[in-house]
């Protein structure tokens, strides 16, 4: 079998394995939201079990997606590791899987952040803290090696300042860089920063673990680490997405590829700087952590959003604005997604600032802005990659219909979803909460019509899907 | 109009105001040639991007002093609240908490005088958060366990305010909550 058809099949594969994890995930989430509405009844357990499954695997497979696709397109420019490609596959179905059975079996229930010491409070079976938190070594390592085999790749075509596109900075270069290439380097750099974290983190919890109570970890520290993994994680999940956008979205126009400028070379070099700063956002209610940080964690708050995500829509609205543009279902998704995305960017932002924060933070309008940025932005582009690629698999376009009306569900089911959330937030409801008290009169009424926006949104989202996963099942019959 | 309200208008304004820049621009989008976009793109860009940094640029000089941290620096608290969080209720008294024999009190605290919250926790990580009868929060802090957060605060309104955790802590962390008075 020649390298580019196996690397279809890889990616089919993982598209599939994506999709089904993705429908399973947002069952779980319409269950909590259920259940919060009171509409059913489940134990706390089962609620923040579910919950934690839900934040995992979400975050999760967006990674992945993001890989997996820039993997794909990364072999139009160098020479890409199928083997790897499985490996990452092989160690995330393991990671998933031993994830699944601590909090299913093991009833494991920390949150997606498992703030320390909470995992050593166990509250379940005992076994399942160091199993939930191998899994995550299992998950790190495979994106760890996948990771850095591509920046290997990248670096052995372009040299690191040409990855960098350090030399669009000035006038008279000869070699270009691509986009596509820039985004990706500087968002595997952040992939890989962020998941040595993980590593150091998961080495202080066996540490304490291990010791019997002769070593105690810090928690401000901890809590750091985490933030500084798990912010940087899903951050970095949307600017895979956003590679994928800038190499697609004139192609499937039919409007000239984007071009590297000056602008965009600093724009992703200064997004390289800042997401790795912005992570003290998440502790700014901590009054004990210097000021100094958490005045930068504002300032780069500010910053992070302003290069990436203005001069990317910047440069979407100008490809497309009065200009002759061949809609399909990929490109409405990748629009879509890039107006979700800033939406969600403003919320982020509002949250970001210290003063809001104080009587927003841990509401539920931070549900509200990262399932926009995430289940409108993120999402969408990746879903307009497997949308492209089940295409390009095969050579063939299938007859597109109702393309619209599919966007406008889904539309109406997204933002209604989270429009509920931000209520909620402005309502001061807090987030994470299996039952709410009486006094938020409100809370169960929107929960529910939470719940019932998601089940549109679910069911657009199968509707979109259903040609993607059948094209992709094919593909396991073609040979060469 | 309550902070809260204030919050969600200027985001929905943007958000609105995002929504009409993308469907005007994919109505533009079905011309047979190029007219628009690209036109003059530089300069466009320049100024858009200038725009948005000084923008952004002038709020942060103008929220950045308004955080909770400087609330009241200056001044000597009126009375002094020590709050110790475990799983799953607030120890809170006026004296210090030794966390091997938590004591609660009932605390009582003057209005229109400074008050300071000294936060820790017991066990895992908590948030001391303080919501008015009408149940909108006001302030908040983490309860960290080895760390003390203090929180500064003056209320201008009597009544009873509820503690609720807004950091997750466990199973019972919906139900983790305390009140006070102020009169
Ligand atoms: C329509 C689909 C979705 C539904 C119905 C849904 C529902 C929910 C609900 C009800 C919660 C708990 C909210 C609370 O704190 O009270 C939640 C949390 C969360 N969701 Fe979603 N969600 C959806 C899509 C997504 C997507 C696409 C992501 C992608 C990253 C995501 C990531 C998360 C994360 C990370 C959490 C936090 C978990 C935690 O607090 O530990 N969700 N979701
Ligand atoms: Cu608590």
């Amino acid at each position: 079998m020649n390298n580019i058809l196996k690397l279809k099949k890889i990616t089919s594969a993982w598209i599939l394995a994506i999709l089904l994890l993705f429908v399973l995930a947002i069952s779980f989430g319409i269950t909590m939201r259920f259940n919060q509405a009171n509409d059913i009844k489940l134990s706390p357990v089962t609620f923040y079990s579910l919950m934690t499954t839900h934040g995992v695997t979400m975050v999760g497979i967006w990674v992945v997606a993001g890989m997996m696709a820039v993997n794909y397109l990364l072999s139009r420019y160098v020479k890409v590791s199928n083997g790897l490609n499985l490996f990452a596959m092989a160690l995330t179905v393991i990671g998933v899987v031993m994830l699944w059975l601590t909090t299913f079996v093991g009833h494991y229930h920390t949150g997606w952040t498992f703030l320390y010491p909470l995992p050593f409070y166990t509250a379940w079976e005992k076994w399942a803290t160091p199993v939930f938190l191998l899994s995550l070594g299992v998950l790190g390592i495979g994106w760890f090696v996948w990771s850095v085999g591509m920046l290997w790749q990248i670096l052995k075509r372009y040299s690191l300042p040409q990855a960098f596109a350090w030399q669009h900075f000035k006038k008279g270069h000869t070699v270009e860089t691509p986009p596509f290439i820039l985004i990706t380097t500087v968002t595997l750099v952040g992939v890989i920063a962020c998941l040595l974290t993980a590593v150091l983190l998961l080495i202080l919890y066996f540490a304490e673990y291990f010791s019997k109570g002769t070593f105690t970890n810090d928690a401000l520290l901890m809590k750091n680490l985490t933030y500084f993994f798990g912010h940087t994680i899903i951050n970095e999940a949307l600017y895979l997405g956003v590679a994928t956008l800038y190499e697609l979205l004139p192609e499937v126009s039919g409007r000239p590829k984007f071009k590297m400028t000056w602008y965009v070379a600093v724009a992703w070099n200064c997004t390289l700087l800042f997401v790795l700063t912005a992570f003290f956002h998440h502790l700014y209610m901590d009054f004990a952590q210097p000021q100094s940080f958490q005045i930068i964690g504002q300032v780069a708050s500010y910053f992070a959003s302003l290069p990436s995500a203005s001069v990317t829509a910047f440069s979407v609205i100008v490809l497309i604005y009065k200009n002759p543009v061949k809609w399909s279902l990929t490109n409405l998704l990748f629009v879509v997604g890039v107006a979700g995305w800033l939406i969600g960017g403003i919320g982020a932002v509002i949250d970001a600032t210290i003063s809001n924060n104080f009587v927003l933070h841990n509401t539920l309008w931070v549900p509200a802005h990262f399932h926009t940025y995430n289940a409108m932005g993120n999402v969408l582009f990746s879903l307009a990659f497997f949308n492209w690629a089940a295409k390009d698999f095969q050579g063939i376009a299938s007859p597109l219909r109702y393309d619209k009306t599919k966007i406008f569900w889904l539309m109406v089911g997204g933002f209604g979803f989270v429009l509920m959330f931000y209520i909620g937030g402005a309502y001061s409801i807090p987030r994470r909460y299996a039952e709410y008290p009486n006094e938020f009169t409100n809370a169960k009424l929107l929960a529910s019509a939470g719940a019932w926006f998601a089940i549109i949104y679910l069911w657009a989202i199968i509707v979109i899907l259903f040609n993607i996963v059948m094209k992709c099942i094919k593909m396991f019959s073609v040979s060469e | 109009m309550n902070t809260h309200s204030t919050i969600l208008l200027l985001f929905l304004s943007l958000a609105f105001i995002i929504a009409v820049v993308f469907i005007t621009v994919y109505r533009s989008s079905k011309r047979k040639e190029e007219t628009g976009g690209m036109i003059n793109v530089n300069k466009k860009r320049l100024t858009f991007l200038l725009v948005l940094a000084s923008l952004a640029i002038i709020l942060l000089s103008v929220t950045l002093p308004d955080s909770p941290y400087y609330l009241y620096a200056n001044e000597t608290p009126s009375k002094v609240v020590f709050v110790g969080a475990q799983q799953f209720n607030f120890n809170m008294a006026y004296q210090a908490i030794d966390p091997k024999k938590p004591i609660t009190e009932a605390i009582e605290l003057p209005a229109n005088k400074m008050v300071e919250f000294r936060v820790t926790s017991f066990d895992v990580n908590h948030d001391f958060a303080i919501y008015n009868d009408k149940a909108e929060l006001i302030a908040q802090t983490q309860a960290m366990p080895g760390y003390v957060n203090m929180l500064r605060w003056k209320f201008y309104k009597p009544g009873t305010y509820n503690i609720l955790c807004l950091e997750f802590c466990g199973v019972a962390h919906a139900v983790m909550r305390a009140s006070f008075t102020v009169n």
